[in-house]
């Protein structure tokens, strides 16, 4: 008898399932699905990717000039990938604070909608609902990361106007927050939604899977 | 022997357990998440740190060079190595953090040790998948020097977007399988 947590609570009188009853785990299958929704994925994030680069500077500048009076910061396209950083404030033939790759925030949308796709024994309806409340979470987190990014540049890459303006505990505070949502949480972020959704779905046959759908 | 898989029924009716519904129902994913961020933000915070970089991850990223370098020799590439960095008459790439599998690695070991398993399980998954993600990183090191080499335009975007997403997706699905096939059946640790 299975020794899993979710297992407790069944009746230890009931009759063994028959070996022959069992269906195969769903793994194989989503391994391949997997594969398979890579390159649809990459091609419709590929299409978006402009229009999403152009939301996302639009929504950071929207949040970061929350935190800002006057609202000095604004973004400038440089081709469709990058974007430079500006500052009303500062001297016309200085106002470029620096520049990052826009597309680099945001790839792991690849990596969450092949996730999500790929996951069989589930009905598309709720494929499709369980990735829209995950690709919003994934929105969210990418507005606050272009947030974190030029909030970094302001505290600690700009020399002696860092630290004029930015006190030891914001530099570190923007620091490690950079750190640590650019990669770990960005790439680690996909997996942790999947879980979210369809932790349950694990040690399951297909048909359990289904049947545990919720 | 026989592989044992849970028992195809619903699950354990919630009036068995204490505790407001969204808890009963979640908990499992509650704790494995809130585990696995905390293990993925302190295994970060550690790399981060200026003594293990200098003593770990460095040393760990120039085994990785020597790794690729030999196996670019094998592809006739003629390179010569500097600490990290490779270098051929055609191309010179300089092996960073994000391109060691590091990230990768944490992420599946963030995941592993927050998935309720037995320690034996445990430790052969991650010494098993940690194997797999660098074998992978290697095949990644190794085409990202020859794209660079033979198709510089396609650099920057195989650099980020593609592999970073398939060597992080191979150790995802690397633990969905681990998951399943071997800790699903064990003992879950304490």
């Amino acid at each position: 008898m299975s020794r899993r947590p979710e297992s407790r609570g069944a009746r230890t009188d009931a009759p063994p399932a028959a070996p022959a009853a069992e269906p195969r785990s769903w793994v194989p299958r989503y391994l391949c699905n997997v594969l398979l929704w890579l390159l649809p994925v990459w091609a419709a994030w590929a299409l978006a990717t402009p229009a999403y680069n152009g939301f996302l500077l639009a929504s950071g500048a929207n949040l970061l000039h929350l935190t800002e009076r006057p609202a000095v910061t604004i973004f400038h396209r440089l081709d469709a990938d990058d974007a430079g950083v500006e500052r009303r404030d500062f001297p016309p033939g200085r106002a470029l604070a620096g520049s990052f790759r826009v597309t680099d925030l945001h790839f792991h949308l690849v990596l969450l909608a092949a996730l999500f796709l790929a996951v069989p024994g589930i009905s598309w309806r709720r494929r499709l609902e369980n990735l829209g409340w995950a690709v919003l979470a994934t929105v969210f987190f990418d507005i606050f990361l272009v947030f974190l990014y030029v909030k970094f540049l302001y505290a600690t890459q700009l020399g002696t106007w860092s630290l004029a303006h930015y006190g030891a505990l914001a530099r570190n505070v923007y620091g490690l927050g950079k750190h640590l949502l650019d990669l770990p949480y960005k790439l680690g972020l996909p997996f942790a939604l999947w879980a979210g959704f369809y932790l349950h779905l694990v040690g399951r046959g297909v048909s359990a899977a289904a049947a545990a759908d919720r | 022997m026989a592989k044992k898989r849970a028992p195809l029924t619903a699950p354990p009716p919630p009036a068995a357990e204490p505790g407001p519904g969204w808890w009963r129902r979640y908990r499992r994913e509650i704790r494995f998440l809130a585990l696995f961020l905390l293990l993925l933000g302190a295994g970060f915070a550690l790399v981060s740190l200026q003594w293990v970089n200098d003593h770990a991850v460095e040393p760990f990223t120039a085994g990785i060079a020597r790794a690729s370098g030999a196996a670019l020799d094998l592809l006739g590439q003629h390179t010569t190595l500097q600490g990290t960095v490779i270098r051929s008459p055609r191309f010179t790439v300089n092996i960073r953090n994000g391109c060691n599998g590091v990230e990768t690695m944490l992420i599946f070991l963030a995941a592993v040790l927050a998935f309720p398993a037995t320690w034996r399980a445990r430790l052969l998954g991650l010494g098993l998948g940690i194997a797999a993600i660098q074998v992978v990183n290697l095949v990644r090191v190794v085409a990202l020097f020859l794209t660079g080499a033979y198709l510089p335009r396609l650099f920057d975007a195989s650099h980020t977007v593609i592999w970073q997403t398939l060597v992080v997706l191979f150790g995802v699905l690397v633990w969905i399988y681990w998951a399943n096939r071997f800790a699903a059946d064990g003992e879950p640790a304490a």
